[in-house]
Formats: structure tokens, sequence, C-alpha cells
């Protein structure tokens, strides 16, 4: 027999159910395709511009001074006329104008001649980088110009010295965007580095070498010759193509959530696959029981069917792959301020062939067990309406364990991290869990509800109709809102705790790298007595004797100890911190150095009281033992520090102060630039304005989840659609019925609404329970921020999903509602 | 005027842009208590002329009246009232809403009624038709005789003046088709309704008050 054409013409039949079907395989590819094109686009474009994101062929970086073996070692091989070399300090410093009425904070980098060997930094006028930069001379963002009422060929006070401003900077090579820019950018001429007077021992400058090797199949020799001479671990040495970025960091993170979020939506659509399956296949059940009683066998049905599903199957992957490519580029628009600027989007085949393996894969497994259950099929129990007899159960645990592993093997291939695939895939299938049990007590409460409403007994009745997924609906639509619940919640929280309620009492602004020496004038400035906190910068190289692997730790995607710390010394607690192990800050019983440290330190590697941890203070080691483990109330803004040591280990060494001020707001401005003006070293951050920068950052980014989140919806309606076709028969023989008892329009039309709004209701109560608990949990445990319900906004939410239900609900059964009872009686007898 | 009176029905479909007369010119009536059948052979338009009577579909031409209402073309919102009041319905698929058990399917047109005696009513015809055993089952665990049974007690629980039946013993064997007929004219006669029934049965129409007979979409003897 040729099912072809009997497929087209059952397809053409049934054309809802079968969009239905397309649609939630398409969707099911869309976000993962998109998200792992857009990722591999992002990769490609920073792998193919990688030398000019990093303006040479090899980065040496470093928060200290560069080591002196390594110093040498850069010196040979450019006195051998193997590499060229470039010396670049980064950091913070406010500017001010030169009648010191108008201050800002900026990003200075201080280059050598040469920068950069790969790119261009472009200028406003056009002229050339190397040329216009020259001693006593400076080039800036215009933003600076806008700040401080400046023009180009006006002067500007930087540190101790003033330049004159030449041109305007429209892009640099190795900064190409924006991440967490909090201030404007000013180049300056390294002959004027030392004239500026910014450069003070434990000052946060960082250090870059960059090197132009001359003959480039020898960069990755030159790179292994360089690490091996360093001697310091906290320098780091790189190609172009190893060399990490801030921006790749940032992205790899981001896809890798947004992935996270691909993968849940994958999910979710494959129940919608497997609904909107059954619904087609109850449609075809008469078909299916004519051919059974004509003797059309299990396999031949089967395999028909299974035609039919990779048919449409393949369109659905097709129209996944497009609307993938059409996402990519919505993405791409989105993240515009994050991404490089020659980013191509085109589809490759390795992509296109991935999501057609994915689809096939999808659609196999999402197909399993409604195609199965056609074998179970019974023509009479069809052609009587008979309820059909307990089916086995094996089949369903197995797909459910398929569908399990499938997740967790997709998990670990983009993840590419074991131990948060199966977190990730254990949270989900938790989360599902924990919504499946929520939704069965939910009904199981709902139908012993003794209702004395005839429209909303007949509603409660409708949750549970034969065929009818209720449950698979609310637990779709229940995972999925808690997600994007729980996502707004923490949204709201950390918004209410950083930005909106900026606690009164707290700090404001911010005084970095003041030296030992300015801190009575310092305190004489400000005008009252100032809390100072000594800080000595350094790394931390082993724990217990065991080596920090910096490579391992800098992998993980949460602050980690591979980075430089800022230590200090003190002998009390501060006012917003508490002992959580140890009775006393320092035990006087122990001879040796101690070191009290904050309990987020332990979240990142595990360690109790006792434990000793080397330091690498500029150059100088250090061993301490855990003497206490402290905790804070993150609620203040207040500076806290992870590791603080007793007065007598610390106090020698090389330190800069820092202390953090309340100031009114429109104070700030004033006294950024007297201070500056008077202390050109120390740095000013006005904390509002930051946490504004990091909130706009945030809603952007959380916008961008939510959006994709909208996603996971999209299957949540699509499963609802296909539960209203999949009963379709049903819900025509009560609207009939009602009609022909005597139910006017309105009756049947409201048992309808509210059965829809009870689903809606359940659901999105659930889900925003279980988001409630989630985000509770997030916030104070995770975050350790007090946590508020936001209720107006949880019950604008549930309205909202309940309204969204009813609606889709209703325009799904649109046809059912206007069925006839003549005609449906009529098509009855004719059958 | 009569209970129900039908005036030169006239119903023709459309298929294939070409019409098929499937009633031509009926005209009957009937008066409070009657029983009457409407017999003929399959496709002479039985079916057809009680769904026309019943207000279940609209006539090409003619008119329906039904207590003194014109009901011709009236709209599924003003039949409404009359379908849950007037009229009681009795099919050969039984038509009973596969959620409910057998009283809340009697039970429904009462409480649509807003019939704060519902479950007492039910109750009665469920004892009345020896079925009160079965009250709480779902009708996919009745027989068939059991489901048209309980059927019969819907159609009756808002003590209607008109009882429409198409077919009721169609689907039932011989033995539970006579117990069906048997409780349907006791109950037509105890609550005084007036029995318009389809059927091609002639021992059905042997009892009847009245025969009327169709022949390809006309009356005939």
């Amino acid at each position: 027999m040729r099912h072809m054409p009997m497929i087209f013409r059952q397809v053409r039949r049934s054309y809802k159910q079968a969009g239905l079907f397309v649609l939630c395989v398409a969707l099911s590819l869309t976000t993962l395709t998109a998200f792992s094109g857009f990722a591999r686009s992002v990769g490609l474009a920073l792998l193919k511009d990688a030398r000019t994101l990093h303006a040479a062929d090899i980065i040496v970086r470093s928060y200290d001074p560069i080591s002196d073996p390594l110093a040498q070692a850069i010196r040979r091989l450019a006195d051998q006329g193997r590499i060229v070399r470039a010396n670049v300090h980064e950091f913070y410093s406010v500017v001010r104008a030169p009648d010191e009425k108008a201050s800002v904070l900026s990003r200075l980098k201080v280059v050598e001649p040469g920068y950069p060997f790969y790119g261009q930094v472009t200028l406003k006028t056009g002229r050339s980088f190397k040329q216009v930069l020259a001693p006593r001379s400076c080039i800036v963002e215009q933003t600076l110009l806008d700040r401080l009422g400046l023009k180009v060929g006006d002067r500007l006070q930087v540190g101790y010295t003033t330049l004159t401003i030449d041109d305007v900077v429209t892009a640099e090579p190795d900064r190409p965007l924006d991440l967490f820019a909090f201030g404007p950018r000013v180049f300056i001429h390294s002959s004027d580095l030392e004239a500026l007077g910014l450069m003070a021992t434990g000052s946060r400058i960082r250090r870059v070498v960059l090197l132009k090797v001359t003959d480039p199949l020898q960069v990755d020799a030159i790179a292994a010759q360089l690490k091996q001479a360093s001697s310091f671990e906290g320098e780091g040495i790189d190609t172009y193509l190893t060399a990490g970025s801030v921006v790749k960091r940032f992205l790899d993170n981001f896809l890798f959530f947004l992935k996270l979020v691909g993968l849940f939506i994958l999910i979710i659509s494959g129940l919608g696959i497997q609904s909107t399956l059954t619904a087609l296949l109850n449609e075809k059940q008469r078909t299916i029981a004519v051919m059974k009683t004509v003797g059309a066998t299990g396999r031949f049905i089967t395999t028909h069917f299974m035609l039919m599903v990779f048919v449409l199957g393949a369109v659905g992957t097709g129209v996944g792959i497009l609307a993938g490519a059409v996402v990519q580029g919505g993405l791409a628009w989105m993240m515009t301020p994050f991404l490089p600027e020659r980013l191509d989007l085109a589809l490759s085949w390795t992509g296109v062939a991935e999501a057609v393996l994915l689809g096939f894969a999808v659609v196999t497994l999402f197909s399993f067990l409604p195609l199965y259950r056609l074998r179970e099929m019974r023509p009479m129990v069809i052609f009587n309406r008979l309820p059909s007899a307990g089916t086995a159960r094996w089949p369903y645990y197995l797909s459910s364990l398929l569908v399990l592993l499938f997740f967790l093997a997709l998990v670990l291939l983009h993840m590419r991290d074991i131990r948060f695939g199966i977190y990730f895939v254990g949270a989900i299938t938790a989360l599902t869990l924990a919504a499946a049990l929520l939704a069965q007590l939910a009904l199981w409460m709902m139908k012993r509800l003794p209702v004395r409403s005839l429209v909303l007994r007949q509603a409660i009745k409708g949750l549970f109709r034969r065929g009818n997924a209720t449950r698979a609906i609310m637990i779709t639509l229940t995972v999925s809102l808690a997600v994007i619940f729980g996502d707004h919640l923490i949204e709201k929280n950390l918004n209410a705790t950083f930005v909106q309620s900026f606690p009164a009492d707290s700090p404001n602004a911010f005084f970095l790298d003041i030296q030992p020496d300015q801190t009575q004038a310092f305190s004489a400035a400000i005008g009252h007595a100032v809390q100072f906190y000594p800080i000595v910068r350094a790394r931390i190289t082993s724990v217990n004797g065991e080596t920090i692997d910096r490579s391992r730790e800098g992998r993980k995607r949460r602050d980690n100890l591979s980075r430089v710390f800022n230590l200090t010394y003190r002998e009390a607690l501060l006012d917003d911190e508490t002992l959580l192990d140890g009775d006393t800050l320092f035990r006087k019983d122990w001879t040796e150095p101690q070191v009290s440290i904050m309990d987020t330190v332990v979240e990142m590697q595990h360690m109790k009281i006792g434990d000793r941890i080397s330091f690498k203070i500029q150059g100088v080691p250090l061993t301490a033992r855990i003497s206490s483990i402290r905790t804070r109330d993150n609620q203040s803004l207040s500076p806290f520090f992870y590791f603080v040591f007793p007065d007598s280990v610390l106090k020698q060494a090389p330190h800069t102060l820092f202390a953090a001020v309340k100031v009114s707001p429109g104070q700030m401005g004033p006294l950024q630039t007297s201070i500056v003006s008077r202390f050109p070293n120390i740095s000013v951050i006005d904390m509002s304005q930051t946490i504004g920068i990091l909130a706009r950052l945030m809603v952007r980014l959380s916008r961008i989840v939510r959006v994709f989140s909208l996603f996971s919806i999209a299957a949540g309606i699509l499963i609802l659609v296909s539960a209203v076709f999949a009963t379709r028969a049903e819900r025509m023989v009560e609207s009939v019925y009602y009609k022909i008892l005597g139910a006017g329009r309105r009756f049947v039309l409201s048992v309808f609404a509210l059965e829809n709004m009870l689903v809606g209701l359940l659901s999105s109560t659930l889900a925003l329970a279980m988001a409630q608990t989630g985000a509770f949990w997030v916030c104070t445990v995770k975050f350790n921020i007090g946590y508020r319900p936001f209720l107006s906004v949880s019950l604008l939410m549930l309205a909202a999903t309940v309204a969204l239900t009813v609606t889709v609900g209703m325009a799904a059964s649109r046809s059912i509602l206007a069925k006839k009872p003549v005609t449906y009686l009529r098509e009855q007898q004719n059958e | 005027m009569a209970l129900l009176e039908a005036r030169n029905l006239i119903k023709t479909y459309t298929v294939d842009h070409r019409a098929i007369t499937v009633l031509e010119n009926v005209s009957l009536s009937a008066e409070k208590g009657d029983f009457i059948v409407i017999a003929g052979s399959s496709g002479s338009g039985k079916t057809t002329l009680l769904t026309l009577l019943s207000g279940l579909d609209h006539p090409t031409s003619g008119q329906v009246f039904i207590d003194d209402r014109e009901i011709t073309h009236a709209s599924e919102e003003d039949l409404a009232p009359l379908r849950n009041r007037i009229i009681g319905f009795v099919f050969q698929s039984f038509h009973l809403v596969p959620s409910m058990t057998a009283r809340e399917n009697i039970m429904f047109p009462a409480e649509l009624m807003g019939d704060q005696d519902a479950d007492g009513r039910a109750g009665q015809l469920l004892a009345r038709v020896g079925l009160s055993a079965r009250a709480d089952n779902l009708p996919s665990q009745l027989s068939g005789g059991e489901k048209q049974r309980i059927a019969l007690c819907r159609a009756l629980i808002n003590r209607p003046k008109l009882l429409f039946a198409d077919e009721p013993t169609g689907n039932l064997d011989s033995e539970n088709g006579k117990m069906v007929l048997d409780q349907l004219i006791d109950l037509k006669n105890e609550h005084g309704a007036t029995l318009v029934l389809v059927t091609h049965n002639p021992e059905i129409a042997r009892v009847a008050d009245r025969v009327i007979s169709l022949k390809d979409g006309h009356l005939s003897g």
C-alpha cells in the first residue's frame, strides 16, 4: 500500500492538529538552534578577529609589576628582534576640568608607541592615532568632553599633571565593548606615566605587555618560553587565540544561561509534541479502528503513522531552523551593545545538520508513547465509545527514562560541565516532579470539593474529561511559569535591595588608593572623622598545601580563588559582621599568623578553622591559619573583606587605604572634584551611579532571558490548544448536550471559560508558590539579602496568566461552541 | 391553539449545488396528552421532521408553534428556555453526558432551571425506573437499557409539556426496548405530557393515539 497519498489526505483533513505538531517541533528547535548558532557565530567572530581584539600576538597581563625574570626574557627577545613590544597600563582615575569645577571617573589607558599592533584606534578627525597621541597630550571619549563641558584643544587635569585634549576616540580594537565601563576612556602617552603620579604602590593598575611576534609561526613557542620564564603566578601569558576576554567570558556565561533556557524550552515543547500527536491520533481513531477491522496489523498502522510523524517532523525541523535563524538575528539585535562589531550570523551547515539530528531525536523520543499506544487501540472500544481498558505502564516509564537520559545528554553536550549538567537536570526534574505532585494534589482536592454552583461543578468535571491532558498542561504551565515568575521576583528583589532602597545610612562614595600619609589631610577635606580600611593586594597560592589550580578555578562560573584579593587587617569585627564559627576573631593561643575568612570564601572552596591558606603578597609568601569564619548582613553596602588579618601580620606590608563615606547627592560632584584636585592619586566611585549602571545592565539581560522564557509559555499554550483539540469530540458532546437540555450559550461559554480559568489559576498559583519559595531561597540563602514577596506584582502575573489561558482556551474552543446541536446529531446519525 | 402545530413544513438541503427536498409541505398538530408516532422507512424524513418540530433545526419554509409561540426561526438563545422547561428529548443514542453520573445527568436540566429540589426529584425518577442503585454510575458503566431509562428520567425531570423521542428503542434488544417503551408511556401519562415519537417499528405505532406516516418526505395515509 502506498502510504504517502493517504498521509497527505489525513494531514489535510486534520490540518489544525498537524499544524500544532509542526509548531511544537519547530518551537523545540528554535531557541536551542538559535542560541547554539549564535554562540558559534560569536565564537568564530572572536576567533577570526582575535588578533585585532587583543591588538597583539601575545598578551602578558599582571596587576603587579612584571617580575624580573619575565621582564628580562621579554627584553632578550626584543633585543634579538623576535618580538616588538608595547607596554600598556590601565586604571581608573578621576580627571578634572582645568578650573577644578568638574570631574569624572575615567578609564585611563597609558600606551607606548607601537600600540596597537593589530586593528585601529579610530579618531573622530580620521587622523592616525599613532601620529596624534604625543607626550603631553591625550585622546578622550566624547562623553568626557560632554560631562566636563570641554572641547578638543582644552586642557585636562589627570593625576598630578595637565594634558591637552588632542582628539576624540570613537573605537579601539582591544576594548570593543562597553560592558561594565564606568567611565569614559582617556588615552595617554607612556612618557607621561610618571608625571601622572598615580603609580603608587598598591594601586590597582592593570599592566599589559603587548607583543608582536616577527615570525607568526613562532607565536606559540615564544609564549611557552615566556611562561617558563615567569616566576610569578599573578602573571598571565596568552596568545591571541588562548586569551579570554571579558567579553568572551561574559558572552560564554550569558549564552550558557540562555542555552539552559533553550534546553528547558526543548523539553516543554517535547511535551507539546506528545500532546499534539495524541490529539492528531485521537482524530484518526475511527480510521485506525476501520483499518484494524479490515486486517491492518499493528505494525502496518504504527509504520503508517510513524511516517506521518516524520513527514510533519521534517517540516517542523525546517520551520525550526528558519525560525532559529530569525531568533538568532533578534538575539543579536537585543545584545548589540555586548557584541563584536563584525558578527556574521549566517546559518552554518554544521548548525543545520545539528538541528536536523536534534529534530529527529526530539520527534522520535516524544512520539514514542502516542505511537506505541496505537498498537493497544481496540476497534470496538472506539466504535462503541467504550472506556479504554487500562494500558501498560512500562512504555510510560520507559519513555520518561529516555527523555531524562536524552535531556541529560543534551545538557552535558551543551554545557560541557558534568557536575553542573547533573545539577541542572536534577533541578529541572525536581521542579517538574514538584509541579506534578502539586498538580496532582490540586486536582485531587478539586475533585472532592463540594461545589453548589452548577457552572463551576461542570467546569471542574471538565478538568477530568476523558482524554483531557489537564495534569500535563498544568505541569507544563506550572514549570514554565515558576521559572518566569521566579526570575522576575529575584530581579525585583535585587533591584529593590541594591537600587531602589539604597540604604539611607549606607556610604555612597568609595575612595580608593589613599596613601597612608594622606589620612589626616583626607579626613580634614571630608570634614569629619573617616574610617580607613587598609588594603593589601594578594593572591592565594595554596590551601592546606594544595596548590590552587588557576585554570580550573578560572573556569568556574562564580567567584573563585584564582583572582587577586584585597586583604585587610584589624582587631575587631565590623558592625555588620558576626562570627559564624570560632569564638573570637583571632586566637590568643596561636602564635603563627592567623586569618579570619568570610563565609563566601568557604563557598568557593571548603575550608574550616585550623586550615592554612598561603598568600603571595607582592611576591612575598605568607601562610596563615584560619582562626574564625565571619558572615555579614549584605543588605548594607558598607565595605567588606574576605580575608582579615591581625595588625601584627599585615601592618608592615605595602598597602593603600580605602574609605567609604556617606555624601548627600548634591554634594557628590563638588566633593569628588575637591578631593581629586587635592589628592590626584585618589579615585572616587559614586556608588549610586555605579549601581544604576549595573541595574540597567541587569534589566537588559533579564529582559532577554524573559523574552526567551516566553517561548516556554508558548509551548504551554500549544499544549493547551492541543488538549482542546484532543478532547474536541468530548467537548462537542458536552456543548451540544447542554444546548439540547436547555442551556443557553452563556452557560456553555461560562463552563468552558471557567474550566480554562481553573487550569490557568491552578497552574499560576502553584507556579507562584514555587517561584516565591525558590526566589526566597535564592535571595536569603544565596544572595544573602532580605526578601519581599511583591504581592501586587505576583497577583498581576497570576491575573495575566489566567487571562491568557482563558483567551487561548476559548479561542481554540470557538468552533466547538458554535456547533449547532442538529448538525452534531446529524453527523452522529451519518456515522 | 394546539400545543404543537406545524404548518406546511418544507426542508431542503443543498448537496454539491443540488437541492434535495427531504420534507415537503408537512403539516400536523398535537394536543395536550397526545401520543403521536411518526413512522416511515429509513430516509423518509421522519427524524428531520422531529428536529423541525422540536426546534433543533429550522425549516426552509413553513411555521412551527409550540405552546402558542412560533419557534420557526427562533435563535438558539430563545430556544434554550423552551428546551429546558417545555420540551424533553429522548434519543436513540441516549446522548448522556459521559462525565456525569446517572443522577447528575437527570438533575442537570432541573439545575439549569435553578430547581432547589433537583436531587430529590432525580431520586424519585430513578426509583420510578428502578435504577436507584445505579445512581452514582457513569454512563459508561450502564447497559443500553439502563442508559435509555436514565435519558427518560432526564427528559421528564422538568415536567415538560412535550416529549420528543427519536427511535428510543432503536439501540435496544426487544426485552429492554419493551421495558423502556412501557416506562416512557407510563411516565408520559403520569406527567400528562404530549409524546411525539419517531420509529419505524410497527409494534410501537400500534399503541399510539395517532400515526403520521412519511414517505419520501411526504405525509402518506
